[in-house]
């Protein structure tokens, strides 16, 4: 078995929300399974994780949840991104973007003479 | 963004705190994670696995979902508080179940946080609050000095305060401030008010606003405007009850009608306090020649302002010019024997100067007894936290992290240290009802000492810092080291040896301080027996004085002394004539009382060396009978007789300090003296020769701590009668002859003002009052230390004996027999003790200094007060020892070998 990596809570928030971008209205089997797909099962996301999360976003009023049917009729909380959640998942990618950059370019081998 | 968010956020979980939904909520989580599994066991079926296997590997990724539904509680409500408030709920039980504990520790701290609550708040009031005037900083007060007795501080003359006025550019305002007592007539009789007498830009100088009316202003300087009044705050409020209409009515001041123009807002006056300030013309002396030309006619205290960007150094600079060039000037007024100074003090520091010695002293012996009252509880809270490791392990067992037991013992911990800090206040309440007549004596700013704000917060700052003290001093294992100890099946997790170091470091710290603290107890009712022992002059104590005042000394020197004097003849025939009064006598000032009035005295033949400065003498007058009634026994010739009458020869008695600094080695009667000086042309004393007909023996008149001043009385009926006051003996129970003389005196003199009606007991008793205050306030603070230091050594014993149950069942079952038990602890207690209490000796010895100032009579370092207090230290440390020795020798060793 590959060694599964912890997810961090920030980095989370982030996937969750790209997620329900991606995938519009889902519930957290769903949000789960895609999160660890899209890592290709680098990670692993147990219930402890995943709920604090999804309540979390939920009361910064980021990402909003209601009870629907499932595709196998089951009843199932499906969570849906706000126009708050929206942007701010521009944001965070915005910065995630400029830090991963950022520490590229400081690991990055150095070329010029000392 | 991220703040909304945040709120957002908190919201959410104070409602999931509070909100009622929450087995609701908690049923939908389970629901949802539910379906979660399910289609998670579902796609496992769908890749082919065996229904079981499927469920059984959903399962284990999920991680747990009972540990998941916590996360998220937590995540919903305010998880901290709801433990917090657990951890309270269980304090509160944990606390109710040792009452002893609770109790003891309850008590300690409330007498430690009380005392030091109380003595803070004298301290802030009197010297660390900044003042409430304006920039009250930059206020400067001008100490005027020569050497010689009573010329700490004698005031300046109206031309001095005008050299400075010209001469000082770095003082922007200097105010005047003249002390004066004037008697106000009110229909409920004669009362005796201080007032002083100020410029008219005083309160400007001194940055003081009205909280009614207005105040003086230039206007109200010189003759021919009308005499006005201000009231102090105090003055107002206890007098007028804060009346708001009493701006424009009239007081009758010493005779006179003057107009209250307002009152001004609470604050310090000095030279002491006062009740009113009035403008200068209220006092026809303050603007007559005498006071306003008179370079020695010093009555005026000098408050300034720094002006803007000046420094301190700098007003002292161009002071010291001013002055010395003055003094070149105008060299008869100058006595260069005397060595003319002048001192810039800044005004905060001033206030403060008498009171600070004995605060700091007190605050330090308060902060004792908080150090040995806060080792007390560290100890008894380290052997509570002994006891209670079984607990905190099982604790940790559940999952308690060591954060959360810290969190558990810091949650208990501030409850003591609450409820101890709630009872110190209240001790401190009644704490500074006492300390503010102590205050009194020291301080103009007592009406200033409050238990406000900043002194509760002081008592509370206080309670937390032991809290932190008492939760971090518990050793706690690493974190993550708590399953070595569950596994070991380990039911004690202390390093009982350094623990025991600390607790007993403690104790040594305990009886050292204590006996810091007695030693200073010691020295101060040493000082107390001393100050008991000295002879006031007088031969007997059944004497009652009291002193009447009948006319102002203006009237009297307008030609009505006469009258005056008459009436205080009849007053004395009528008391001499009351049944069980033996003499009566009459007298400018009472005995065992200093008089302020001094003056430069000469004797024929007689030169004063060069460098010297010139001898000053009180002035008493008396009349025949004064000290026979007084008990003042002549040790050379007469006393005056009905002869030496006003047109007779100038006759004068001289006390013995007197007699042996003129005439050290000669019979003085018959010798000739005389009053001298510049300032004697502003007097009604005259400076003719006077011949010497008796000498007196000295009396204490500065106070029993004070030495005799030289002393010089003249006939009452020669002099003017500037005052005057009857001295009463009777064969028994003088005190009971109060009534009946006030009433004899009230019939004479209907309107009179009857002042300080004493004993001379009771004026002995008043002149040591402060000291014996301290000393009692020392003694108590020792007293306690002693007591809780004693409860410390014998609980820390105690301790030991009880953790060593097992050696010394063994001991016994070997052999051992109960004395050598006993004498095992004994001895185990008086290392501590003995180390404690060479530490205290010494620290005593090299503390003295301190408080060498406030003893009499009394070496700092002596040797008797110090093994006395070692000697009682020690004994009542045996006895604290004994109480676990002898527990220790009851021990059965069947029964503790049984249950090792």
């Amino acid at each position: 078995m590959a060694e599964k990596q912890d997810v961090k809570q920030g980095t989370l928030a982030l996937m969750i929300l790209k997620t329900l971008e991606v995938l519009g209205p889902l519930h957290g089997y769903g949000v789960a399974r895609r999160i660890e797909e899209t890592s290709k099962n680098r990670l692993s996301l147990n219930y402890g994780t995943l709920y604090p999360a999804l309540l979390k976003l939920e009361q910064e009023g980021f990402i909003s949840a209601e009870w629907k049917q499932s595709e196998n009729n089951r009843r199932a909380k499906f969570y849906s991104l706000t126009p708050a959640g929206r942007k701010q998942l521009a944001r965070e990618a915005r910065e995630w973007h400029q830090t991963a950059d950022l520490i590229a370019a400081f690991l990055a081998p150095r070329t010029e003479a000392p | 963004m991220r703040i909304l968010r945040s709120v957002r956020e908190a919201l959410a979980r104070v409602r999931g705190l509070f909100g009622g939904d929450r087995p609701e909520a908690d049923d939908d989580l389970r629901e949802e994670m539910q379906a979660h599994l399910e289609m998670a066991t579902n796609e496992n079926i769908r890749r082919g696995m065996h229904p079981d296997a499927a469920r059984r590997t959903a399962l284990l990724a999920s991680g747990g979902m009972t540990v998941a539904a916590e996360a998220v509680r937590a995540q919903r409500g305010l998880p901290w508080v709801e433990s917090v408030l657990a951890d309270i709920k269980y304090a509160f039980r944990t606390l109710r179940h040792s009452p002893a504990f609770t109790a003891v520790v309850v008590v300690t701290l409330a007498l430690g946080i009380g005392a030091n609550t109380a003595i803070f708040s004298v301290v802030r009031g009197v010297l660390l609050k900044p003042l409430p005037h304006r920039d009250g900083d930059r206020l400067v007060y001008l100490r005027h000095s020569i050497d010689g007795p009573g010329g700490a501080s004698i005031a300046f003359s109206v031309p001095e305060v005008r050299d400075f006025r010209d001469g000082a550019k770095s003082l922007a305002g200097i105010a005047e401030f003249s002390s004066w007592s004037a008697t106000l007539q009110s229909d409920d009789g004669a009362s005796r008010l201080g007032v002083g007498l100020v410029t008219g830009n005083y309160f400007e100088v001194m940055g003081l606003t009205p909280v009614l009316g207005r105040l003086t202003r230039p206007s109200d300087d010189g003759p021919g405007v009308s005499p006005v009044v201000v009231l102090t705050h105090d003055y107002w409020m206890k007098r007028f009850a804060g009346d708001p209409a009493i701006v424009g009515k009239q007081l009758k001041l010493d005779g006179k009608s003057v107009t209250v123009i307002g009152v001004v807002q609470p604050a310090p006056f000095f030279p002491g306090r006062v009740n009113a300030l009035l403008n200068m013309v209220n006092s026809e002396h303050h603007l007559s020649a005498m006071m306003v030309q008179g370079r020695s006619h010093r009555m005026t205290e000098i408050v300034a302002r720094l002006a803007p960007g000046a420094t301190l150094e700098q007003a002292r600079t161009e002071i010291a010019a001013v002055s010395s060039r003055v003094q070149k000037e105008f060299s008869e007024s100058y006595d260069p024997g005397s060595h003319h100074r002048i001192a810039v003090i800044p005004f905060h520091d001033v206030l403060g100067e008498r009171a600070k010695m004995t605060l700091w002293l007190l605050m330090g012996a308060a902060a004792f007894v908080m150090i040995i009252s806060a080792a007390n509880v560290v100890n008894l809270t380290l052997m509570r936290g002994v006891r209670r490791e079984h607990e905190l392990v099982v604790r940790a067992a559940l999952g308690a992290g060591v954060a959360r037991l810290r969190r558990l013992l810091l949650v208990e911990n501030l409850i003591l240290t609450f409820i101890g800090g709630v009872f110190g206040v209240v001790i401190a309440i009644g704490g500074v009802r006492l300390l503010m007549s102590l205050a009194e004596r020291y301080s103009p700013r007592a009406n200033e000492i409050r238990l406000d704000g900043v002194v509760l917060g002081f008592a509370l700052a206080l309670s937390v810092a032991l809290a932190m003290l008492l939760s971090f001093l518990a050793t706690l294992p690493k974190e993550g080291s708590f399953a070595s100890w569950i596994s070991a099946g380990a039911r004690r997790i202390s390093g009982s040896l350094r623990k025991q170091r600390l607790q007993r470091s403690l104790v040594v710290a305990q009886i050292a301080v204590s006996v810091v603290l007695l030693a200073g107890a010691g020295l101060l009712t040493r000082t107390m027996i001393q100050l008991s022992n000295v002879s006031t002059g007088l031969k007997t104590e059944e004497v009652l004085t009291m002193e009447i005042t009948l006319l102002t000394p203006a009237q009297l020197l307008a030609g009505r002394d006469a009258e005056a004097k008459e009436r205080y003849d009849r007053m004395k025939r009528d008391v001499a004539a009351l049944p069980g009064v033996i003499d009566v006598g009459l007298g400018s000032i009472m005995p065992l009382r200093s008089s302020s009035v001094r003056f430069e005295v000469k004797a024929e033949g007689k030169s004063v060396p060069v460098g010297e400065p010139m001898p000053r003498a009180e002035i008493r007058t008396v009349d025949p009978d004064y000290f026979r009634a007084a008990g003042i026994s002549l040790v050379k010739g007469r006393p005056f007789a009905a002869t030496d009458e006003r047109g007779a020869g100038k006759v004068v008695i001289i006390n013995q300090t007197f007699a042996s600094k003129f005439f050290p080695n000669e019979d003085p009667v018959g010798k000739r003296i005389a009053w001298t000086g510049d300032v004697l042309r502003f007097t009604p004393f005259s400076g003719e020769w006077r011949t010497i007909v008796g000498v007196s023996a000295n009396t204490q008149d500065g106070g029993l701590d004070a030495k005799p001043q030289l002393a010089v009385f003249m006939p009452f009926a020669q002099e003017v009668a500037i005052s005057g006051g009857l001295v009463i003996r009777a064969d028994s129970n003088v005190a009971g002859l109060t009534t009946a003389a006030t009433r004899i005196v009230r019939r004479v003199a209907p309107a009179a003002l009857i002042e300080n009606v004493m004993t001379v007991s009771q004026i002995k008793d008043l002149s040591v009052a402060p000291r014996r205050l301290n000393a009692q306030l020392i003694s108590l603070f020792s007293s306690l230390a002693v007591i809780i230091a004693a409860v410390g050594i014998a609980g820390v014993l105690a301790f030991s004996v009880s953790t060593r149950t097992n050696e010394i069942g063994i001991r016994m079952s070997l052999g051992a027999g109960r004395g050598q038990v006993q004498r095992m602890i004994l001895r185990e207690g008086s290392v501590l003790l003995v180390t404690g209490l060479v530490l205290g000796v010494v620290g005593a010895f090299f503390g003295a200094r301190f408080i060498q100032g406030m003893l009499f009579d009394v070496a700092p370092r002596d040797p008797i007060t110090l093994i006395g207090v070692a000697v009682m230290m020690a004994a009542i440390g045996l006895v604290a020892c004994w109480i676990p020795a002898l527990r220790a020798a009851r021990i059965d060793p069947a029964i503790t070998m049984r249950s090792a």
